[in-house]
């Protein structure tokens, strides 16, 4: 039975409530006609305003022609789809993506508001338009900007279709259960298409060079692992094929409990199970630091009894990981933040 | 002892909706049914039921635990693994979930006899929802705060928007008394939308989630303590459970037996918000309790909340330890939130008590 745990109900189960779904329909509604009105008012400006998109489009295809009339094979979930290199403007909805275009320093054009993290953007590009959420993509405003090319992951990657009507579509979700490979490909991909193949390249061996880094301490230092996530006072265990098993598949933790089916949200626990899985490493991730409390709340739910029986506890071989490996998991400074906060820790546990 | 007026049982026997009707030709056979199964057969019947339960609650879980064990500190006086681990872990939560389905089913009933209708629980009239919002706001703007400070805004948030249900409803004939449970369920959800919208916006659906589903996986001695309190608000209950049955029998009646019908529907309404709001902070939204229970009591017992106030108690506790024992078991070691099993086990519970009535005609 599949469990409707935490954010996974946000969307779906929203509209199976047909009261909620007719009271949210009539709340739109009135938002809608709130909106179009005062533009009905003045209609010659928005005349106006409709010959730039055009103009803009024609500078684009200029600019394309003269960068490159190229083509590229590019690896999807949805097979292999042919590219021009370069494509401008160009929107991304996921933050893996996100954090591998701004390692290669490409100019993002549309991505996402308010976004959490801090490194999915490049310092030295202008800042990008906001065009939506992650899971919920603003269609105006990406008719406005007539992108080349939208990057979509995971979270996405259920409105291809609806993105795909608008412009070439590129589901570039990550594979959890093999992400190294997965995440590696993307990354090539990424250089190829904005013609960064070098500098994939050496992001590339920048990664390759923290695992092995790890793995060999990882190895030295033989122990069982647990990745949990704490959310509020309650917790769930992530397997091998989670976002978060790159720590058992690629830097060889082995899992103090080999069961753990993979589930988008991880499987609900006890603090019990903490204590007869008795893991040598605990990884934590802290959901509520979303709300700025970073680490502090997790640290404060697991210091109880039954987990400070856990060897990792007792021998203080808890890690924290970052948001980043919860929202961007796969993306390169994912990669080596964590790589770098699992090397240290397992260097200063010697 | 029938809640509703005379007006509404013609009108509803002349109704369309045959459960509905059913429902109400109900109130005979519970009549009927009182004289068959005395009180304190029902009462000492769940309490049979509630130590069974308890018994295995203690004993379930995923750390290794042994009643030997017990027996041998016991003994020899002294704190082994099992013992702590009864103390720390399997009393605290078993008694977390008897204090929940206690308050759960305590508030259905009160908020069912305040508002005169059976179709009604803390959920649909904008109790629960209330709260999270509440909880959430404050959680976002001082997320430092004390548990005591959440608990106090979400029981704020929870009385203000059970009072704005009731302005809502002020307006609706009494006759009309599907109506209720349906602009109940109307404004949970607009509520409930609010609520995730702004938690959509600030990126913490997550932590919302805990408190939208009840679950009592995190419970350890030291984390559900407030839970007491609703404990307290059922003794209350108890004790004013006659004022609230007049309150309940309707205006003309509390007004010729001197009771201020204003006073007591408050006070009831108070602690139906506080109850909501103590069971949202520790342990999330449990749905259907509420509901299901008060009206397989009031089947059994009628609405003589003196009488029938301990029956709701008990087998709100034992309907929750039962379904938070299969939530424990079907995926151990893992464990499937209780407010998942009792959506399914309430959902067949309420059907059952609605179809079953035909039956008996």
């Amino acid at each position: 039975m599949p469990t409707p745990l935490l954010s996974s109900r946000s969307t779906a189960s929203f509209f199976k409530r047909p009261l909620l779904t007719a009271a949210m329909t009539a709340l739109l509604a009135t938002v809608v006609a709130g909106c179009s009105s005062p533009e009905s008012n003045d209609s010659e400006p928005a005349d106006a305003k409709t010959e730039n998109p055009t103009a803009d489009e024609s500078q684009n295809v200029a600019s394309n022609d003269a960068v490159s009339a190229e083509k590229i094979m590019v690896n999807t979930v949805k097979g292999d789809v042919e590219l021009a290199m370069n494509p401008s403007p160009l929107v991304v909805y996921d933050m893996t993506l996100m954090q591998d275009l701004a390692a290669l320093d490409v100019a993002v054009d549309g991505m996402p508001g308010g976004l959490l993290l801090k490194n999915l953007h490049s310092e030295t590009q202008p800042d990008p338009k906001s065009v939506g959420t992650v899971f919920e993509p603003d269609l105006e405003a990406l008719n406005a900007m007539q992108p080349q090319a939208i990057l979509v992951g995971s979270r996405m990657a259920e409105k291809y279709d609806e993105l795909s009507s608008i412009a070439p579509t590129l589901d570039m979700s990550i594979d959890t259960a093999n992400i190294y490979e997965s995440s590696k490909q993307r990354l090539h991909d990424l250089g190829a298409l904005f013609g960064k193949s070098d500098q994939a390249a050496k992001l590339q061996q920048n990664i390759d060079g923290l695992i092995t880094e790890a793995k060999s301490l990882t190895k030295e230092n033989k122990g069982t692992g647990l990745v949990v996530m704490v959310n509020g006072n309650k917790m769930s265990a992530y397997g091998d094929k989670s976002r978060y098993g790159f720590i058992h598949t690629v830097l060889g933790v082995p899992m103090a409990d080999d069961k753990i089916a993979d589930a988008p949200h991880g499987q609900p626990i006890s603090f019990e199970y903490i204590q007869k899985a008795n893991p040598d490493w605990l990884f934590v991730i802290d959901r509520s630091a979303a709300i700025g409390e970073d680490g502090i709340g997790a640290k404060a739910v697991l210091d109880n009894p039954l987990v400070a029986q856990s060897n990792a506890w007792s021998k203080q071989q808890v890690v924290y990981l970052s948001p980043d490996s919860y929202l961007a998991f796969g993306g390169y400074y994912q990669w080596m933040q964590d790589l770098t906060t699992i090397k240290d820790a397992f260097t200063n546990a010697k | 002892m029938s809640l509703f007026s005379p007006r509404t049982h013609a009108r509803l026997k002349s109704s369309t909706a045959p459960s509905v009707s059913s429902w109400q030709s109900g109130t005979g056979n519970v009549l009927h049914r009182r004289t068959v199964i005395p009180p304190w057969f029902i009462n000492t019947a769940s309490l049979i039921l509630m130590g069974l339960l308890v018994l295995l609650s203690l004993s379930i879980g995923v750390a290794d635990f042994s009643w030997s064990g017990i027996l041998q500190s016991l003994l020899t006086q002294s704190a082994n693994s099992d013992s702590s681990l009864l103390l720390v872990s399997r009393i605290p939560r078993t008694i977390a979930i008897i204090l929940t389905g206690i308050a759960m089913a305590v508030a259905g009933m009160i908020i069912q006899v305040v508002l005169k209708n059976r179709f009604v629980e803390p959920s649909m009239v904008g109790a629960t929802q209330s709260a999270a919002l509440g909880l959430l706001v404050v959680s976002l703007l001082f997320p430092a705060s004390a548990l005591i400070v959440k608990m106090g805004v979400a029981t704020i948030a929870a009385v203000f928007g059970m009072m704005l249900f009731m302005l809502l409803i002020h307006r609706i004939p009494p006759t009309d008394f599907l109506m209720i449970p349906l602009i109940g369920i109307v404004f949970g959800g607009i509520i409930e939308a609010v609520t995730t919208f702004i938690a959509y916006q600030t990126e913490s659906l997550q932590m919302l989630s805990v408190w939208q589903f009840g679950d009592f996986s995190g419970v350890l001695a030291g984390r559900y303590e407030l839970l007491w309190l609703t404990g307290g608000l059922c003794v209350l209950a108890y004790i004013i459970a006659d004022k609230l049955t007049i309150v309940g029998l309707g205006d003309n009646i509390a007004l010729n037996l001197g009771i201020s019908k204003r006073q007591v529907t408050w006070i009831g309404v108070g602690m139906v918000a506080m109850m909501s709001a103590v069971v949202v902070v520790t342990v999330g939204m449990i749905p259907f309790i509420g509901l299901v229970v008060p009206n397989i009591v009031s089947r059994l017992m009628g609405d003589k909340l003196r009488r029938s106030l301990p029956a709701v108690a008990l087998l709100g506790a034992s309907a929750v330890l039962l379904c938070d024992i299969i939530g424990r078991s079907i995926r151990y070691p893992f464990e499937v939130p209780v407010a998942t099993i009792f959506g399914v086990v309430g959902t067949v519970l309420f059907l059952w008590l609605l179809l079953r009535a035909p039956a008996e005609q």
